[in-house]
């Protein structure tokens, strides 16, 4: 068995499962934002109404939100608040960064864990070597709240390998981009992903962070890394340590336990940049160079992170954004915005020209800020550009790598970041 | 369970694993965002049927008619997890949705609200908008009832009619608690 299929089987209380199979697992963590909290916890009142046995399994952060805007935003927060503590669940609330990021840095989830929530990009936690689903409201009302279970068809696991070395330049971030190209959207239905291969080995795990990201692009269930010495180094610098001793990491039995096997030569990728409508529309940099861009942020999901802002402060060192752009950087979480500042980093781009918001999900839905209007632009390092997704449907959203990000807002353009600039680029 | 009766969702109160209607045609890669748009989610139900996929066809929110048959591309209702896109479609009365595929967080939502759901491979090039499709979720079979032409998807796992049957999730769990306990 792999590591999925592993872990399945030791929440459902068998000794194997087979791809295929539906079982029924117990679930460790349920993950909900300001938004998918909201439904949920409508559903749960309206039609379930049980007592909630483990609260203490379920954490809700406030990210959209980091602010709210309206009475009525405001009036959901309330209700938000009211809820989760009224069931005794752990709420993060305003400020504390993006979901994601929130919940791993406050040692919420765990190697060998089932994780899920409605947040589509949930699956991002098995970089951690959780499985981590995103299901619907109406599995956490229905099952995981009352019953701490969820029910899981056993998915069919392909192997993706990363091979070779990246041209200097060429981030994770791009690697993940252009993978996302290469396999297809959608085109892994229903399936669990383990990137593997030396690429991936040797990467840190917030670098590592991005492949799993991008598991709902191409269709996927999840998607994982094997926990390995990595893991388990991040794991000692969390809230709770490397965990209790003497529960070893689960790992799958090796080669002949996916059903199929990807192999990428990753060695001569360039800086990539997915340009509107989708994920999966993505050019070198090079060859989207020169479009106009009236905004540039380092936020979402996919970024955000320590190692973003510190990409963009090496780009920006000596130059300022460009009068006619902003950048806007928004920290994937409280830690990580405190270690900015200890770094000098929050001085340094304020200086440049960037504006830093609080840790939250930034601008993603423009729910709290970042609203396009038609036929204006946006450079950012979010995980999603499908039209309308932040304000008109006329205007355009590009996904890149944070130096990229930082390079176009002092061109005022698409562009690469000059050589040299990026060598500590993520 | 696997059988024919009592499913939910056919028009009118009819029930049944069998629909039959004129349908909708939507194209590949549609995001749950462009079935419902964000600002929607927290309205009621009757104001956010209104916008169903409005922007992809204006005239699908306001001519809908129960029992009709919405036809997808690729990897329809991709994107957010969040249950309401789902239930927006169901709102519409419709007998079911067939795509050529579907993204696997909606198309688990649509059983567990207890709207009926298939893949069909081909279905793109069988339907064309406003034909009437004869569907059976339970063979799968699709018919074009103007042409005469089928196709046969994939019909749902029998846990998954099991759930449609009951009326979704939270009612299958009502019945079955035994299943979760």
């Amino acid at each position: 068995m792999n590591l999925v299929e592993k872990i399945l089987a030791r929440a459902s209380g068998r000794t194997s499962v087979e791809p295929g199979e539906i079982v029924i697992a117990g679930v460790d963590r349920l993950l909900m934002h300001d938004l998918s909290g909201y439904l949920t916890s409508e559903v749960y009142e309206k039609r379930v109404g049980r007592p909630i046995p483990d609260p203490e399994r379920v954490v809700m952060v406030f990210d959209h939100h980091f602010s709210p805007p309206t009475e009525r935003q405001a009036d959901i927060l309330q209700h938000n608040r009211a809820w989760a503590r009224g069931h005794g669940i752990t709420l993060m609330d305003c400020g504390s960064g993006n979901l994601h990021h929130a919940a791993v840095r406050g040692g919420h989830v765990r190697p060998g864990m089932i994780v899920v929530g409605s947040d589509s990009h949930t699956p991002v936690h098995g970089s951690l070597g959780a499985l981590a689903v995103a299901l619907g409201n109406d599995s956490h009302a229905g099952t995981v709240l009352p019953y701490g279970k969820a029910w899981f068809r056993v998915p069919e696991t392909v192997r993706i390998e990363l091979h070779g070395a990246p041209r200097p330049g060429t981030t994770p971030r791009d690697i993940a981009l252009w993978l996302c190209a290469e396999i297809g959207e959608g085109a892994l239905n229903y399936k669990a992903l383990e990137f593997t291969g030396p690429y991936v080995k040797q990467a840190s795990f917030w670098d590592r962070w991005l492949f799993p990201l991008l598991t709902v692009d191409l269709g996927a269930k999840c998607g994982f890394v094997e926990p390995d010495e990595v893991t388990e180094a991040f794991l000692r610098t969390l809230p709770g340590g490397a965990g209790p001793q003497g529960d070893p990491l689960l790992r799958g039995d090796g080669a002949q336990d996916a059903a199929s096997v990807l192999r990428y030569d990753i060695s001569e990728v360039p800086p990539q940049v997915a340009c509107p409508p989708t994920v999966g529309n993505t050019k070198a940099v090079a060859d989207a160079a020169g479009a106009r861009v009236g905004w540039a942020e380092l936020g979402g999901h996919g970024g955000g992170r320590l190692e973003d802002i510190r990409a963009a402060a090496e780009v920006l060192d000596g130059r300022r954004v460009h009068p006619d752009t902003r950048l806007n950087i928004v920290p994937s979480s409280r830690e990580v915005f405190a270690e900015a500042l200890r770094e000098g980093l929050v001085a340094s781009l304020h200086e440049a020209g960037a504006t830093w918001f609080p840790p939250s999900t930034g601008s993603n839905q423009a729910i709290n800020m970042g609203a396009l209007s038609a036929g204006e632009a946006m450079i950012c390092t979010h995980s999603r550009n499908f039209p309308g997704r932040n304000g008109s449907t006329e205007a355009g959203v590009y996904l890149a790598s944070a130096a990229t990000v930082a390079a176009s807002a002092a061109a005022g353009e698409i562009a690469g970041a000059p050589a040299g600039s990026e060598r500590r680029a993520a | 369970m696997g059988g024919t009766t009592g499913i939910q969702g056919g028009p009118d109160g009819k029930t049944g694993s069998r629909f039959e209607g004129p349908c909708w045609t939507f194209g590949d890669n549609i995001p749950t965002d462009q079935l419902i748009k964000s600002r929607y989610v927290f309205d009621p139900m009757d104001v956010i049927v209104q916008h169903v996929l409005e922007d992809m066809d204006p005239e699908f929110p306001r001519q809908v008619e129960p029992g009709d048959v919405v036809v997808a591309g690729r990897h329809f209702g991709q994107s957010s997890g969040r249950a309401i896109a789902a239930k927006a479609l169901q709102a519409t009365r419709i007998g079911c949705v067939l795509a050529e595929s579907f993204a696997r967080t909606f198309y688990r939502n649509c059983f567990e609200i207890g709207l009926p759901a298939m893949e069909v491979e081909g279905i793109t090039e069988l339907a064309r908008k406003g034909d009437r499709l004869a569907v059976d979720i339970t063979t799968g079979t699709v018919t074009n009832t103007a042409t005469g032409e089928s196709r046969v998807g994939r019909p749902a796992d029998p846990f998954l009619v099991e759930m449609l049957a009951a009326g979704g999730l939270i009612a299958l769990a009502e019945q079955r608690p035994e299943l979760f306990a």
